[in-house]
Protein backbone atom coordinates (compact mmCIF):
# COMPACT_ATOMS: atom_id res chain seq x y z
CA UNK A 1 0.00 0.00 0.00
CA UNK A 2 1.15 3.71 -0.60
CA UNK A 3 1.66 6.36 1.36
CA UNK A 4 -0.81 8.12 -0.89
CA UNK A 5 -1.42 11.88 0.82
CA UNK A 6 1.30 12.44 3.31
CA UNK A 7 4.78 14.82 3.20
CA UNK A 8 7.79 13.99 2.08
CA UNK A 9 9.65 11.11 4.22
CA UNK A 10 12.33 11.98 5.85
CA UNK A 11 14.85 9.74 8.42
CA UNK A 12 16.28 12.18 11.23
CA UNK A 13 19.41 11.17 13.26
CA UNK A 14 20.99 12.48 16.20
CA UNK A 15 23.19 15.40 15.76
CA UNK A 16 21.37 16.56 12.70
CA UNK A 17 21.47 20.09 12.29
CA UNK A 18 18.42 21.77 11.27
CA UNK A 19 18.68 24.96 8.37
CA UNK A 20 19.38 27.86 10.22
CA UNK A 21 16.40 31.11 10.03
CA UNK A 22 17.78 34.67 10.15
CA UNK A 23 15.49 37.25 11.21
CA UNK A 24 16.25 41.30 11.37
CA UNK A 25 14.42 43.26 14.03
CA UNK A 26 12.57 46.11 12.73
CA UNK A 27 10.64 48.69 15.21
CA UNK A 28 8.16 48.31 12.39
CA UNK A 29 8.16 44.32 12.99
CA UNK A 30 7.64 44.74 16.24
CA UNK A 31 4.85 47.33 16.17
CA UNK A 32 2.49 44.66 13.86
CA UNK A 33 2.99 42.04 16.04
CA UNK A 34 1.84 44.14 18.64
CA UNK A 35 -1.12 45.67 16.72
CA UNK A 36 -2.00 42.47 15.57
CA UNK A 37 -4.02 41.58 18.38
CA UNK A 38 -5.35 45.10 18.53
CA UNK A 39 -3.30 46.19 21.35
CA UNK A 40 -2.70 49.96 20.21
CA UNK A 41 -1.56 51.98 23.33
CA UNK A 42 1.76 52.13 24.36
CA UNK A 43 3.58 49.50 25.70
CA UNK A 44 7.72 48.44 26.48
CA UNK A 45 7.67 47.41 23.16
CA UNK A 46 6.06 50.02 21.24
CA UNK A 47 7.10 53.16 23.07
CA UNK A 48 10.32 54.35 24.45
CA UNK A 49 9.51 56.35 27.12
CA UNK A 50 7.31 52.83 28.57
CA UNK A 51 9.87 51.11 28.02
CA UNK A 52 12.38 53.20 30.55
CA UNK A 53 9.67 53.66 32.91
CA UNK A 54 8.53 49.74 33.01
CA UNK A 55 12.33 47.99 32.50
CA UNK A 56 14.70 51.18 32.72
CA UNK A 57 16.25 50.15 29.17
CA UNK A 58 16.75 53.13 26.62
CA UNK A 59 14.53 51.45 24.07
CA UNK A 60 11.78 49.37 23.09
CA UNK A 61 12.71 45.78 23.12
CA UNK A 62 10.77 42.40 21.34
CA UNK A 63 8.26 40.36 22.93
CA UNK A 64 9.92 37.15 23.88
CA UNK A 65 6.81 36.11 21.64
CA UNK A 66 7.90 37.49 18.15
CA UNK A 67 11.44 34.95 18.97
CA UNK A 68 8.58 32.01 20.05
CA UNK A 69 7.01 32.82 16.36
CA UNK A 70 10.20 32.35 15.15
CA UNK A 71 11.54 29.40 16.63
CA UNK A 72 8.68 27.75 15.64
CA UNK A 73 8.73 28.78 11.96
CA UNK A 74 12.30 26.83 12.03
CA UNK A 75 10.74 23.97 13.27
CA UNK A 76 8.00 24.29 11.41
CA UNK A 77 10.02 25.06 7.97
CA UNK A 78 12.39 22.03 8.75
CA UNK A 79 9.26 19.14 9.73
CA UNK A 80 6.22 20.28 7.30
CA UNK A 81 3.01 22.07 8.57
CA UNK A 82 1.12 18.87 8.17
CA UNK A 83 3.82 17.21 10.90
CA UNK A 84 4.71 20.42 13.36
CA UNK A 85 1.52 22.12 13.23
CA UNK A 86 -0.75 19.40 14.83
CA UNK A 87 2.24 17.87 16.92
CA UNK A 88 4.89 20.35 17.75
CA UNK A 89 6.45 22.15 21.11
CA UNK A 90 8.22 24.91 22.17
CA UNK A 91 10.03 25.63 24.91
CA UNK A 92 11.94 28.78 24.94
CA UNK A 93 13.93 30.75 28.00
CA UNK A 94 14.65 34.27 27.12
CA UNK A 95 18.06 35.69 28.16
CA UNK A 96 18.51 38.80 26.76
CA UNK A 97 16.71 41.59 25.06
CA UNK A 98 16.24 41.52 21.25
CA UNK A 99 15.70 45.09 20.33
CA UNK A 100 14.82 47.08 16.96
CA UNK A 101 18.27 47.04 14.78
CA UNK A 102 19.32 43.23 16.13
CA UNK A 103 19.64 40.51 13.36
CA UNK A 104 18.83 37.01 15.53
CA UNK A 105 19.98 33.91 13.86
CA UNK A 106 18.26 30.51 15.09
CA UNK A 107 20.03 27.21 15.26
CA UNK A 108 18.55 23.88 15.74
CA UNK A 109 20.16 20.17 15.97
CA UNK A 110 18.85 16.96 16.85
CA UNK A 111 19.38 15.52 19.94
CA UNK A 112 17.02 12.74 20.28
CA UNK A 113 14.46 10.35 19.38
CA UNK A 114 11.85 8.05 21.24
CA UNK A 115 8.95 6.21 20.11
CA UNK A 116 5.33 7.52 20.92
CA UNK A 117 2.26 4.98 19.89
CA UNK A 118 2.06 6.85 16.57
CA UNK A 119 5.10 7.95 15.50
CA UNK A 120 8.61 9.00 17.01
CA UNK A 121 9.01 12.18 18.93
CA UNK A 122 12.12 14.54 17.65
CA UNK A 123 14.07 16.47 19.95
CA UNK A 124 15.89 19.29 18.88
CA UNK A 125 17.86 21.86 20.90
CA UNK A 126 17.53 25.45 19.97
CA UNK A 127 20.28 28.41 20.27
CA UNK A 128 19.28 31.94 19.15
CA UNK A 129 22.23 34.77 18.45
CA UNK A 130 22.21 37.86 17.79
CA UNK A 131 24.94 39.67 15.83
CA UNK A 132 27.33 40.47 18.47
CA UNK A 133 27.20 36.47 18.73
CA UNK A 134 25.03 36.79 22.09
CA UNK A 135 23.01 33.88 23.06
CA UNK A 136 19.27 35.90 23.61
CA UNK A 137 17.14 33.03 23.91
CA UNK A 138 17.72 28.97 23.81
CA UNK A 139 15.50 25.70 24.52
CA UNK A 140 14.38 22.90 23.10
CA UNK A 141 11.48 21.96 20.40
CA UNK A 142 9.92 18.98 19.79
CA UNK A 143 8.14 17.42 16.77
CA UNK A 144 5.75 13.89 16.88
CA UNK A 145 6.37 12.70 13.28
CA UNK A 146 3.51 9.80 12.42
CA UNK A 147 4.95 6.49 10.65
CA UNK A 148 3.69 7.86 7.48
CA UNK A 149 6.32 10.40 7.41
CA UNK A 150 9.32 8.06 8.56
CA UNK A 151 10.81 5.80 6.58
CA UNK A 152 9.59 1.89 7.49
CA UNK A 153 12.77 0.64 8.48
CA UNK A 154 13.05 2.98 11.58
CA UNK B 1 -11.75 62.08 33.50
CA UNK B 2 -9.52 59.62 33.97
CA UNK B 3 -11.45 56.22 35.51
CA UNK B 4 -9.97 55.15 38.67
CA UNK B 5 -7.63 51.48 38.21
CA UNK B 6 -10.51 49.09 40.40
CA UNK B 7 -8.15 46.18 39.46
CA UNK B 8 -6.46 44.23 42.82
CA UNK B 9 -3.08 45.18 43.18
CA UNK B 10 -0.59 41.73 43.02
CA UNK B 11 0.43 40.52 46.17
CA UNK B 12 2.43 37.97 45.32
CA UNK B 13 2.54 36.08 48.42
CA UNK B 14 -0.98 35.46 48.96
CA UNK B 15 -1.36 34.67 44.61
CA UNK B 16 -2.57 31.30 45.06
CA UNK B 17 -1.70 28.31 42.35
CA UNK B 18 -4.78 27.48 40.53
CA UNK B 19 -6.35 30.51 40.56
CA UNK B 20 -8.52 30.20 37.33
CA UNK B 21 -9.52 33.29 35.22
CA UNK B 22 -12.68 33.99 33.55
CA UNK B 23 -13.03 32.26 30.22
CA UNK B 24 -11.94 35.04 27.61
CA UNK B 25 -13.36 34.88 24.08
CA UNK B 26 -12.08 36.80 20.56
CA UNK B 27 -12.90 36.79 17.33
CA UNK B 28 -10.10 36.18 15.30
CA UNK B 29 -9.93 38.31 12.16
CA UNK B 30 -8.60 37.75 9.10
CA UNK B 31 -6.74 41.33 9.51
CA UNK B 32 -5.23 40.03 12.67
CA UNK B 33 -3.69 36.92 10.90
CA UNK B 34 -2.23 39.38 7.92
CA UNK B 35 -0.66 41.62 10.58
CA UNK B 36 0.99 38.50 12.59
CA UNK B 37 2.26 36.98 9.26
CA UNK B 38 3.49 40.58 8.33
CA UNK B 39 5.03 41.37 12.32
CA UNK B 40 6.51 37.73 12.08
CA UNK B 41 8.19 37.98 8.16
CA UNK B 42 6.36 34.75 7.84
CA UNK B 43 3.78 34.41 5.09
CA UNK B 44 2.89 31.14 6.13
CA UNK B 45 2.99 31.68 10.10
CA UNK B 46 -0.02 29.32 11.95
CA UNK B 47 -0.27 30.54 15.19
CA UNK B 48 -1.69 33.88 15.02
CA UNK B 49 -2.76 33.42 18.43
CA UNK B 50 0.85 33.92 19.70
CA UNK B 51 0.58 37.59 19.85
CA UNK B 52 -2.44 37.95 21.38
CA UNK B 53 -1.12 36.64 25.04
CA UNK B 54 -4.23 35.00 25.94
CA UNK B 55 -2.29 33.46 28.82
CA UNK B 56 -1.77 36.84 30.78
CA UNK B 57 -4.84 38.79 29.08
CA UNK B 58 -7.04 37.80 32.16
CA UNK B 59 -4.63 38.37 34.85
CA UNK B 60 -3.94 41.61 33.78
CA UNK B 61 -7.93 42.36 33.80
CA UNK B 62 -7.58 41.44 37.23
CA UNK B 63 -4.51 42.39 38.54
CA UNK B 64 -2.15 45.46 38.40
CA UNK B 65 1.65 45.17 39.38
CA UNK B 66 4.62 46.76 38.10
CA UNK B 67 4.72 45.12 34.76
CA UNK B 68 6.40 42.13 34.07
CA UNK B 69 9.07 40.34 31.38
CA UNK B 70 8.51 36.88 29.85
CA UNK B 71 11.06 35.01 31.27
CA UNK B 72 9.96 31.60 29.66
CA UNK B 73 7.44 30.23 27.30
CA UNK B 74 6.24 27.32 26.17
CA UNK B 75 3.84 26.73 22.83
CA UNK B 76 1.63 23.42 22.13
CA UNK B 77 1.06 23.58 18.61
CA UNK B 78 -2.74 21.39 17.86
CA UNK B 79 -4.69 23.13 15.13
CA UNK B 80 -3.85 26.39 13.21
CA UNK B 81 -6.51 28.63 13.93
CA UNK B 82 -9.13 29.68 11.40
CA UNK B 83 -10.15 33.29 10.67
CA UNK B 84 -13.65 34.12 11.69
CA UNK B 85 -13.98 31.81 13.91
CA UNK B 86 -14.64 33.30 17.56
CA UNK B 87 -11.59 31.38 20.23
CA UNK B 88 -12.27 30.92 24.05
CA UNK B 89 -9.21 30.68 26.02
CA UNK B 90 -9.21 29.16 29.59
CA UNK B 91 -6.48 30.47 31.89
CA UNK B 92 -5.06 29.91 35.05
CA UNK B 93 -1.66 30.55 37.47
CA UNK B 94 -0.06 27.52 37.08
CA UNK B 95 2.91 28.30 39.26
CA UNK B 96 4.87 30.41 41.05
CA UNK B 97 8.30 31.04 42.38
CA UNK B 98 10.97 32.82 43.69
CA UNK B 99 14.68 32.69 42.18
CA UNK B 100 17.81 34.49 43.02
CA UNK B 101 15.50 36.60 45.41
CA UNK B 102 13.03 37.61 41.90
CA UNK B 103 9.23 37.04 41.73
CA UNK B 104 8.06 34.68 38.80
CA UNK B 105 4.35 33.99 38.17
CA UNK B 106 3.39 31.21 35.59
CA UNK B 107 0.34 31.27 33.59
CA UNK B 108 -1.05 28.86 31.72
CA UNK B 109 -3.86 28.77 29.01
CA UNK B 110 -5.29 26.58 26.39
CA UNK B 111 -7.53 27.74 22.99
CA UNK B 112 -10.74 26.42 21.81
CA UNK B 113 -12.41 27.66 18.71
CA UNK B 114 -15.87 27.58 18.33
CA UNK B 115 -16.07 24.26 16.69
CA UNK B 116 -14.11 22.78 19.43
CA UNK B 117 -11.22 22.39 17.96
CA UNK B 118 -8.29 22.49 20.15
CA UNK B 119 -5.61 24.76 18.98
CA UNK B 120 -2.76 25.53 21.37
CA UNK B 121 -1.10 25.60 25.10
CA UNK B 122 0.72 27.83 26.19
CA UNK B 123 2.64 28.40 29.30
CA UNK B 124 4.30 31.99 30.32
CA UNK B 125 7.11 32.14 33.16
CA UNK B 126 6.77 36.20 34.01
CA UNK B 127 9.54 38.04 35.72
CA UNK B 128 7.26 40.19 38.35
CA UNK B 129 10.22 42.82 38.48
CA UNK B 130 10.76 44.46 35.02
CA UNK B 131 13.28 46.97 35.76
CA UNK B 132 16.04 43.72 36.34
CA UNK B 133 15.96 43.92 32.28
CA UNK B 134 17.79 47.64 32.75
CA UNK B 135 19.85 46.89 35.78
CA UNK B 136 20.54 43.34 34.02
CA UNK B 137 21.54 44.59 30.38
CA UNK B 138 21.56 48.25 30.87
CA UNK B 139 20.01 51.04 27.92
Amino acid sequence: MGRVGVGPIRRYEEGDELPPLVKEMTQEAINLFEGSAGQSGPSQFTDKETARETLGTEGTVASGRMSLSFAIEMLRRYFGSEVFNHAGTMDLRFLRPVRPGDTITFSGRITGMSREVNGSRVSVEITVVNQRGDTTAAGQGTAVVPNAFLPQDV
Amino acid sequence: MVEADTRILLDWDSLEVGETFDTYEYLLTQEMVDTYRKGVMDPEASFPTISHKVDVKQYNTRYRDAGSVNARCAFFCYNPPIAGKKISVRAWIADKYLRRGKNYIVTEAVSVDEDGRLIDRVITHELKQPTEVGKKWGG
